[in-house]
């Protein structure tokens, strides 16, 4: 049903309310005066509690529009709403849909549709992150809320109390007496005003409050189905339509000519040869430079030749991807940002041990490399801006589109669409094109599509931080680990500055700094990888934040910006404190699985260490592997072993990889995965999101590292940063083990995605005697590894 | 004016004659499975079939394919109904994009138009191939490999081995239903 037909019911409704109070809820019911009838339940947000504390109201959830979280029509179909996007994780489709039809205990076929990420077409923001830890909470809650006031009006309607009414597969029952969710609202409109929190274009978006009954685990029939995700046939097919594909009548496209390096500014933009591009011209805001035109190809070849004649300041102020490690490690002086101890700090690291190790690790920028460069379209219509792009916030994308252009947030509509996955990098709401979008449509009083080029993607994006971590591990006699300490340093975690606006001279929230009030925008490092060795009795984890590399060097404040991916911060802390326990087994005579073993508590961590013990066929033995050595051209074997606890999932993972010490060339030949996530929604899904994660995380491994000069990111395009192909694609086995009393849902792929690239290193160490201390193990970091 | 054979159609174009193949189907003829991805024949998120043979759209200017049949992932289902002489239906898919939803090979999915090309392509010789093959042909057939950034590899590779079944399958059925006919 459209916006509009829903609106046209909603006028015809006729208020005569006679509340109930549903768990906290207030459900209220209005005769229905004519119309199809098809609008059954509104669950309204009440705006006494929500848009008294919600700057926006305009093109948003408001009276006039009432957005639905769940919308139930007359034949039982049932249509959810959702702020949050697909990036391939399938979850709002799959999984959302299960936990709501578990809640309200229908089919979850019925759910027909879900409409997501649309800023004036769903209810409640935030970012597309943690959705299964908390985000599906929202929709779980209201769901609850509804299915109980169903059953108070159904109790009504058969005259008996609520507890002898149920509810299974739709039907809703009380002894002999029947009826359906579709029954019993069809001849009136609910509207469940359910209590909710929070600002719908902050970071996190509203909350759903309350404590509504949920549905018991040992009911469960639906989570825990291997449902298919039903986006796949359109998309196979050809029918979805791409953030990329979006036209509108009059649009122009444009190609941005960024500045010359991280801190230039403009000189002089080149001019238009207008006998041989008639259809284009340049616009210049500031140092945002745009060559548009009505015809995209000849955008794309004017751009590149007024890029070639466009004159820009010369800077240098990054010390180089070579120098990157030693900067970190040397040259920084960690005195801006305080440091931040973690929860797991106790006892006395400083005492004395029998034995002890002590290295340095590095995991480098990387970058979140989209297949498809960033692509949004903008267009103005009656003071309305309307951003089409895809986004995994697009409530916050609509707070800085407003911010950028001095307008009010209820003149912003951001729709998204399918677009390339991009791992984190618009969780803060932009990735690069939105903003740039908006700034051009707004000049030229035109739509505006702006298409990054594949170096504009790599150059002037967001990167995830690189890190360098120095940990002490002290050995009692026994070989057990008397004292760990490990201290992290490297850039913040993000960035959400939109990089046109930043360029056009425009209004950004601030990057990160050290007194930033939020901490996803705070320069300071916080220990993201939580401490599992419960074993150890003195334990000490810093992490030591700075400002983002270049960014104040910068005269245009850009520098190097960072933001979260995958397993942000958690895979640059995981990769050291993991390769240096395959490092100190080694050092004590023990093997690498067996000495987390003794080190872990958690009978759910034995657990899957066991099973990964069982399942990768894993040879208990003590590194290096017998035929160890660190030279000839013959391919050495081995394996290793690395662990995490991510989102309340226990994670196990072992590598089995060949090296050719002369060729330096490491292959990766099967890993086995092994999780206990929780609650396993749908365990299809879930298999081939924990593939695809680790498969990247081989990638990252093997191949990445963002390189740079002294003023501007080098790596341009697939050649300058590789990425993993299929002819090095290991077997990939995954286990899916839950633990039996878990109560929280378990989420996807970001711990596969981390824990893979310590088992690589301990398996280099375990093929050679020779570790490798930082990724990726490209052939030239690997024959230094070795000499 | 000229005129280009996409997906079995006689299509006009009346863009410059050095424009990529993909500005021409995405901006012009409204064909949208070919994305763009790097613009360098890196990646082959823009892969077509040309004569049956994979190419990167997005740098072989169209002038230069005149005369030449392009198909795209739209004209999938129709290639494989004119290939088994199989009757009309709008439902029907590829026996690639069928394994591709059985399998549920995509995860963010903006590659997976290349790769089902080259799975086509791939299938059409060699209607049985190993893992080698398929490593193959991913990687080191065309000008760049395909690349998948959600490394979806070991879902792509249950997807052909997948279609490969079903091929077998329809194959049979269809050769039946000949031999059936003919009597």
């Amino acid at each position: 049903m459209s916006e509009l037909q829903q609106k046209d019911d909603m006028d015809k409704i006729k208020v005569s309310p006679t509340d109930m109070n549903i768990h906290g809820a207030k459900l209220t019911r209005r005769g229905f005066l004519g119309g199809a009838g098809t609008l059954m339940v509104s669950l309204a947000l009440n705006p006494t509690l929500s848009f008294a504390k919600t700057k926006s109201s305009g093109h948003s959830l408001n009276a006039t529009l009432p957005a639905s979280w769940i919308e139930i029509h007359a034949d039982n179909s049932v249509v959810i709403r959702t702020g949050k996007c697909d990036f391939g994780q399938s979850s709002i489709y799959t999984a959302y849909r299960q936990i709501v039809a578990e809640e309200l205990c229908i089919p979850v076929e019925s759910i027909t549709s879900v409409i997501s990420g649309d800023t004036d077409r769903t209810p409640d923001g935030g970012g597309t992150f943690g959705l299964l830890r908390t985000n599906v909470l929202n929709l779980r809650k209201v769901a609850a809320y509804t299915r109980e006031a169903v059953i108070a009006l159904s109790a009504e309607k058969f005259g008996v109390k609520k507890e002898e009414v149920t509810i299974k597969n739709g039907v809703i029952s009380a002894g002999t007496k029947k009826t359906s969710y579709g029954d019993v609202v069809s001849k009136q409109a609910l509207s469940l005003d359910i209590p909710v929190s929070g600002e719908l274009t902050e970071f996190r978006g509203l909350v759903v409050d309350g404590e509504p009954p949920l549905k018991a685990i040992s009911e469960y029939s639906i989570v825990g189905k291997p449902v298919k995700n039903p986006i796949v046939r359109p998309k196979v097919s050809g029918e979805t339509t791409w953030v990329g594909d979006v036209k509108v009548p009059g649009m122009l496209h444009a190609r941005v000519i960024h500045p010359a390096t991280l801190g230039s500014t403009l000189i002089e933009a080149g001019k238009v040869n207008k006998t041989k591009y008639p259809n284009t011209q340049v616009v210049v805001v500031k140092n945002l430079v745009a060559v548009v035109s009505s015809d995209e190809y000849e955008a794309v070849k004017a751009a590149r030749e007024i890029s070639s004649t466009t004159k820009w300041t010369q800077w240098e102020g990054l010390p180089t991807s070579e120098g990157l490690e030693e900067q970190l490690k040397t040259k920084e002086k960690w005195t801006d940002v305080p440091p931040i101890k973690s929860g797991a700090t106790k006892g006395d690291v400083n005492a004395k041990s029998a034995k002890s190790l002590q290295h340095d690790y590095f995991v480098p920028f990387h970058k979140h490399a989209p297949i498809g460069p960033t692509v949004s379209l903008a267009e103005v219509k009656k003071g309305v801006i309307t951003v089409h792009t895809h986004s995994q916030n697009p409530q916050y994308l609509r707070m800085a589109i407003a911010k950028m252009l001095g307008e009010k947030e209820d003149n912003v509509v951001i729709r998204t669409y399918a677009g390339p996955g991009h791992f984190g990098r618009s969780n803060g709401g932009n990735a690069g094109s939105e903003d740039e979008a908006a700034i051009l449509a707004h000049t030229l009083k035109v739509p505006v599509r702006v298409q990054w080029m594949r170096h504009d993607d790599m150059q002037w994006s967001t990167q995830s931080s690189a890190m360098h971590s120095n940990i002490r591990i002290g050995l009692s006699d026994d070989g057990k680990i008397a004292t760990y300490q490990a201290v992290h340093s490297g850039p913040p975690m993000q960035d959400d500055r939109p990089i046109g606006a930043i360029l056009a001279g425009l209004d950004t929230i601030s990057p990160p700094t050290p007194d930033n009030p939020f901490r996803v925008h705070n320069a300071g490092l916080f220990i993201a990888d939580t401490w599992v060795y419960e074993q150890v009795e003195n334990v000490a984890e810093t992490g030591r934040g700075m400002f983002q590399i270049g960014q104040h060097e910068s005269p245009i404040g850009v520098g190097l910006r960072d933001h979260s991916m995958r397993t942000p911060i958690q895979f640059q802390q995981n990769f050291p404190r993991e390769a240096a326990m395959n490092e100190a087994a080694a050092l004590v005579g023990k093997d690498a699985l067996q000495f987390r073993m003794e080190h872990v508590k958690e009978p759910r961590f034995k657990a899957i260490l066991e099973t990964l013990r069982n399942e990768s066929g894993w040879d208990t033995r003590p590194s290096p592997a017998k035929t160890a050595k660190s030279d000839g051209d013959q391919e050495l074997r081995g394996r290793g072993v690395s662990i995490m606890l991510r989102d309340n999932g226990y994670w196990a993972c072992a590598s089995h990889i060949t090296v050719n010490p002369s060729s330096g060339v490491v292959k990766v030949e099967r890993i086995t995965l092994v999780c206990d996530p929780g609650i396993v929604v749908n365990p299809l899904q879930l298999k081939r999101q924990a593939e695809a994660g680790c498969l990247m995380g081989v990638s990252q491994t093997l191949h990445e590292e963002v390189a740079f000069d002294k003023g501007k990111i080098t790596s341009m395009d697939w050649f300058s940063y590789p990425i993993l192909k299929m002819a090095e694609v290991p077997t990939v086995k995954v286990v899916i083990a839950p633990d039996k009393t878990a109560k929280i849902y378990g989420q996807g792929s970001e711990s596969a995605n981390a824990l893979v690239a310590s088992s690589i290193v301990g398996a280099f160490y375990d093929a050679t005697g020779k570790p490798i201390r930082r990724i990726p193990l490209r052939p030239n970091y690997v024959k230094q590894a070795l000499a | 004016m000229t005129t280009l054979m996409i997906n079995g159609e006689k299509r006009k174009v009346n863009a410059s004659p050095d424009t990529p193949l993909l500005y021409v189907l995405r901006g012009e003829l409204n064909v949208m499975t070919p994305k763009f991805g790097c613009g360098l024949a890196q990646c082959g998120a823009c892969s077509v079939l040309m004569d049956g043979e994979e190419i990167r759209s997005c740098i072989y200017p169209f002038a230069s394919l005149v005369g030449k049949e392009i198909t795209t992932v739209e004209g999938l289902p129709a290639r494989w109904q004119k290939q088994k002489n199989l009757p009309d239906d709008s439902e029907r898919l590829h026996p690639v994009q069928q394994a591709w939803v059985d399998e549920q090979v995509p995860q963010c999915g903006i590659c997976q138009f290349g790769m089902m090309i080259k799975a086509t392509e791939l299938l059409e010789s060699n209607p049985r191939p190993s893992d080698d093959d398929i490593n193959t042909a991913m990687t080191s057939s065309g000008p760049s490999p395909h690349l998948c950034r959600c490394a979806s590899y070991a879902a792509i590779k249950d997807g052909i081995h997948r279609a490969a079944d079903i091929i077998a399958t329809e194959s049979k059925t269809s050769n039946l239903k000949q031999a059936v006919s003919h009597e």
